[in-house]
This record gives C-alpha cells, sequence and structure tokens, in this order.
C-alpha cells in the first residue's frame, strides 16, 4: 500500500509579541531539554491556520463551527425555499434532531427568545448545510399542512457526506452521535523557540489628552500598567496523512486542494493576540516540506540542546544547520528516505536546507507538492 | 515471551487516566490505554474494532527521565462570535522520556513493531498536538518484560545522562501485575485497562501495577580518577 504523508518544519523570528497567552496574561511556556521556552499551542496556531482559510478557498468548500446551527439551517432552508421562510427554524430543528443532534434552550438574553443552540460546537460544512435544507425542504413540501417528518437515516448521510476542507483536516467531534464524529487528518504541534527565552515586562503609562491640556491639573499619567512579551525564534511542526484526508474527503481533487491551501495557510498565517500591541506579523525565515511514505518525523530534536550565543553565526543559521543536520542523522539512522521534499528560505542563510529539499518559492512549492500529492493519491485508486 | 519496546519522547506529552470536563490531567507515567491507543491506531484499526488481543498485552514502563508537569490555559470561542465556551486546563508532562515495554508473543510483536514503522493512522503521545519526537520504536526483543526494564539501556537524552554524576541510574518503573499475584505486592490500581475505544461506550476496567525500582549503568560515566591520589597533607610532611 502506498502511503503518503507531508511533513511542513518551519523555522519563524517572531519579534516582541505576546501572540499566545495564559490566564495571567504571561506568554505560553513550556521547558524542553531543560531550558525555558516560548511556546504557541497548538490550538491558537490551528486556528490561525483555519481563519486564513477563508481567504484562500470558496467559502462554499469551508465549514461552520457553532452551536447556532439551527439559526444557520433554517436561514438556509428559507434563502432557497422562500416559500418556507416561516417554517424555516421549525423544519431546521426536524431536520437536525432527526440526524441524532441534541438541541436545547440557550441561555435567555434580552429580546426575543433564542432558537435552540447544540449543546456542544459544531462543525457542519456548507455542502452539509446545503443538503439538509434541500432535505428539510422536501419534507415540507411531502407534508403539506401535517407534521413534517424527516427521515433519520438519510439525515444522518446528508451530515455525514460531503465534509468540508477544514473538518477533514481538523475532525469533528459529535458528542452525543459518534457516527458523525470525523478523525482529523493533519496534526500540528505546540510551536517551541529554538533557544531559552525569558518573559519581559513592559511598564507604560497613558496620558489623559484633555487633562493634559488643563493648566489647572498635575501633569500625572490617567493610566499605568504592565504588558509581558516575549521574542523569539520557533520551529513549528505539522503533518498531513494524504490517505487519511482523502478518507474524509473522497475525493482526489479536493485533497489535493485541501494539502495546498493546508500547507500555504499554516506557513503564512499567524495568530492573532495582542498584533495591534506589537505589529509582530513576520514571515518564516526558512520552511521545509518532505513528503514521506512510513512515518511522519517531527524533527523538534535539533533543539533539544537549545541554541546559545556560543552557536556560530545568527540565530537562524544556527537553527538552519541544525535542522539540516539532525534531519540528515534521523534519515541516516533509521534508513529514511523522503519521497520528495523542497525548501523556501530567505537569504543565503537558509541555504543549507536545500541538501534535504529542493530549494524554490513558496508557490512552486506549493504546485510541486500538489503535483506529488495528486499523483499519489491517484495511483492508490 | 517476547518484547516491543518503545522509546516515547516529545517535548510534551500528556497521559490522562481521570480526566473530567474541564481539567483534562496527566499522569506522571505513560497509561496502558494510551500505548494500547496507539499500537491500535499504528495497525490501523478502528476505535469500534476489537482490541482484546492487544489489552492482553502485558506492559510496563520506565521512567527514564520523569520530566515535570506544565499547565496550559485553555479557550475556545465560536467562529460566528456566539457565547465562547467553557474555560479548561490541560496538562502535560514536559522534557520526559519514558521506556514504554509490551510483552506478548513474538509473531504478533513483530507486526506491531512494523505497523509503528509505517503506521495506518498518525501516532501521537496521549495527545494529538504532541507527535514523538525520533522513531518510536526500539525493536523486538526474545525476553521478558522485567529483564526488559533491567536490562534496555537508559534512554534518557545525553544532557541528562552527562548531568548524572554517578556511575548508576536508579529509574521508577510500573509494571502489570502477573495473574494470580498476590494483593500484597500490588502498589496501586489505575483505571486504564482498555475494553473497548468505541466513542459510544468507552470502557476502562482496573489495572493492578507493582511499582519498582532498577539500576542501570550510566553510559556517560567518566570516573574522576586523579580525585583518591591527592593528599593534601603530604605538604607537611605528614603520613
Amino acid at each position: 500500500m502506498t502511503r503518503t504523508i507531508v511533513d511542513i518544519h518551519v523555522l519563524q523570528t517572531v519579534p516582541p509579541s505576546n501572540i499566545n497567552r495564559d490566564d495571567t496574561g504571561s506568554p505560553k511556556t513550556a521547558t524542553y531539554g531543560g531550558t525555558r521556552r516560548a511556546r504557541v499551542s497548538s490550538q491558537a496556531w490551528k486556528r490561525a491556520t483555519r481563519d486564513a482559510f477563508t481567504a484562500m478557498v470558496e467559502t462554499a468548500k469551508l465549514g461552520v463551527r457553532t452551536k447556532r446551527v439551527v439559526e444557520l439551517l433554517a436561514e438556509t432552508i428559507a434563502t432557497r425555499s422562500p416559500a418556507h421562510a416561516e417554517r424555516s427554524a421549525v423544519l431546521a430543528k426536524t431536520t437536525l434532531e432527526a440526524a441524532g443532534i441534541k438541541l436545547k434552550e440557550p441561555r435567555k438574553k434580552n429580546g426575543e427568545p433564542p432558537l435552540e443552540e447544540s449543546a456542544y460546537l459544531l462543525f457542519l460544512s456548507r455542502a452539509q448545510l446545503v443538503s439538509l435544507a434541500a432535505l428539510a425542504i422536501t419534507a415540507a413540501k411531502e407534508a403539506g399542512d401535517a407534521a413534517v417528518v424527516v427521515d433519520k437515516k438519510e439525515a444522518k448521510a446528508r451530515a455525514d457526506q460531503a465534509h468540508s476542507i477544514d473538518i477533514a483536516l481538523f475532525g469533528r467531534m459529535v458528542a452525543d452521535n459518534t457516527d458523525l464524529n470525523v478523525d482529523a487528518a493533519a496534526q500540528v504541534a505546540h510551536a517551541l523557540s529554538v533557544h531559552e527565552a525569558a518573559t519581559e515586562y513592559d511598564y507604560y503609562t497613558a496620558v489623559d489628552d484633555h487633562k493634559r491640556d488643563d493648566p489647572e491639573e498635575d501633569a500625572g499619567a490617567g493610566m499605568i500598567g504592565t504588558v509581558e512579551f516575549t521574542s523569539s525564534t520557533l520551529y513549528r511542526y505539522a503533518t498531513v496523512d494524504v490517505d487519511r484526508l482523502n478518507d474524509n474527503l473522497g475525493d482526489p481533487a479536493a485533497t489535493r486542494e485541501a494539502v495546498e491551501t493546508f500547507v500555504r495557510a499554516f506557513v503564512t498565517s499567524m495568530p492573532t493576540g495582542k498584533q495591534n500591541t506589537f505589529a509582530n506579523r513576520t514571515l518564516p525565515d526558512a520552511v521545509l516540506v518532505l513528503v514521506r511514505e512510513t512515518q511522519s518525523i517531527n524533527l523538534i530534536g535539533a533543539f533539544e540542546d537549545a541554541i546559545t550565543d556560543r552557536d556560530n553565526g545568527s540565530r537562524i543559521t544556527a537553527a538552519v544547520g541544525r535542522l539540516a543536520d539532525h534531519g540528515r542523522e534521523v534519515h541516516e539512522a533509521y534508513d529514511e528516505q523522503p519521497v520528495a521534499g523542497w525548501s523556501v528560505g530567505v537569504g543565503e542563510r537558509t541555504a543549507e536546507l536545500g541538501e534535504l529539499g529542493q530549494r524554490t518559492t513558496l508557490d512552486t512549492l506549493i504546485t510541486s507538492l500538489g503535483d506529488t500529492v495528486a499523483d499519489r493519491v491517484q495511483a492508490t485508486l | 515471551m517476547s518484547v516491543l519496546l518503545l522509546r516515547l519522547a516529545a517535548p510534551l506529552q500528556s497521559w490522562g487516566t481521570s480526566s473530567r470536563f474541564t481539567r483534562r490531567t496527566t499522569d506522571r507515567a505513560p497509561s496502558k490505554s494510551g500505548i494500547i491507543g496507539l499500537l491500535a491506531a499504528a495497525a490501523g484499526r478502528r476505535r469500534t474494532d476489537s482490541i482484546e488481543d492487544l489489552a492482553t498485552l502485558r506492559f510496563g514502563v520506565r521512567l527514564d527521565q520523569p520530566g515535570h508537569v506544565e499547565r496550559d490555559f485553555h479557550t475556545a470561542r465560536p467562529i460566528d462570535g456566539s457565547a465562547p465556551l467553557p474555560l479548561s486546563y490541560r496538562f502535560y508532562l514536559a522534557d520526559a522520556v519514558f521506556l514504554a515495554v509490551v510483552e506478548g508473543e513474538e509473531q504478533f510483536l513483530t507486526t506491531l513493531h512494523e505497523a509503528l514503522r509505517r503506521p495506518v493512522f498518525p501516532l501521537y503521545l496521549g495527545r494529538r498536538s504532541c507527535p514523538p519526537s525520533g522513531p518510536l520504536t526500539l525493536g523486538v526483543r526474545n525476553q521478558t518484560l522485567e529483564d526488559a526494564l533491567a536490562g534496555t539501556p537508559w534512554q534518557a537524552s545525553p544532557r541528562i545522562q552527562q548531568k548524572h554524576r554517578a556511575a548508576t541510574v536508579t529509574l521508577d518503573t510500573a509494571v502489570d501485575a502477573p495473574l494470580g499475584e498476590q494483593a500484597q505486592d500490588v502498589s496501586y490500581l489505575v483505571q486504564d485497562e482498555p475494553v473497548t475505544f468505541a466513542p459510544e461506550h468507552r470502557q476502562h476496567a482496573w489495572r493492578t501495577v507493582i511499582a519498582g525500582q532498577v539500576t542501570l549503568p550510566n553510559p556517560d560515566y567518566m570516573p574522576t580518577s586523579a580525585v583518591g591520589d591527592h593528599d593534601p597533607m603530604a605538604l607537611f610532611g605528614a603520613s
């Protein structure tokens, strides 16, 4: 059986920033190799990746993650069949319950009584919503004035077909109807800094403009505070199991598009935490994408010993060198040979990654990766 | 009896056996359900498939580098801006390395070793965001679980081995009590014996564990020979 696994390694320098913080406002950290590192949780970067999808693919191919499924389906029904607009909320509720999704009254808010919600965040693709709406409309037409009955088997089947690319990549969990679960095909590791990273504190004062203009008043600040921040060069890793992705999507063309979108979005996105305070948007210094046919391999081991000032050259040069050496050593020790590989880097100091993956630009990398993935998925059919 | 050896290393791992609701804890050592789940995933079994054959494997683990517990604060918000979800705390074991051993019939273990080399489903150490660092399997050996734990070289990272300034190192172990073991020999019970991973009725039975220790040579130990010969009093002519 041919297997296809895509490993994505990214080295990225982030200036003073606080893109992912804990409940006390400190940037998240973790100890690795005995030293404290800056950390960005996998969940934070997955969210940023998924948000980036909206700019890259048609909305119709994406999913919606919400508790307000009744409202969403009712709107879809009303748009597609204005004749049923008045009954759309009831139709939506009946259809979702037929699919095995439990609904409950939401907490009361001001104004009109809100519609029922699912008990947890439910991930539905747009195609699934449209298909469920069509089922509801047909059922309503058949029923006429009588109570609407929606075929349970059909409703469940429609909620389990035509997954969006984000559901196929990140998975779906439906607590009270496990038949609708989708196992994620992508895995994202927590990003860690390749060096020891300290948290620093920025003390600030804010001027009260109006008070300053009043000669009677003192010159004191209107407010004082501190913001915590850190600055780091991160190693980020994600892996996509193309075979599982194709199982979830059931369509080689969609699989190719999902892989391409994921790689572009993962590489170029950044969580939005304190973005306006620090304007910390950067692009990666170096990207390495390897296609494997056995197991996915996380190369974080290259940075178990934190990079220090004793390492030659800049931090990026040292990190690139470590990543290239470690990759080569792991490949040699375990007789692992990637099927294909590409690297993208800024400047000469990232050239060493060319030994592991052919040096190119991001666009070419994604197209070549797409071609490789499409060929290999086709071969397994 | 044969054993399959696994080296579990990663910046973060998480092995919850009693997590409920918004507090997702981790034990200090890998759980049997976690390891059986890992083997089942590698072999391509679905959650609803039988795991009877896997659950009969005897399981033991050695804490080669215990690591420490880190707390992660987690928020979630629906993309449509409706009410946010409950805040949750997730606990991870950072910087840890374990040797996990399963004991069983050689042929079966060899298939599992091959499956780990080419896993059908993506593998992770307790939680999906914790992919392993470096290959997992150290292969199949013809020995008992106890001999494997006492005889396999120390798997801690070179940094830890160099820092440990002694010729030997003593490591904690936790192994399945053999069937019919006297009750007083059992150290503790943990509810991580997987019965089924089927999502509708996931079930774990209680497992009896014997805690122990093994002492191994430290491969990085370098005796400083000069110390024994140095006699500061010699200068004074005393003997």
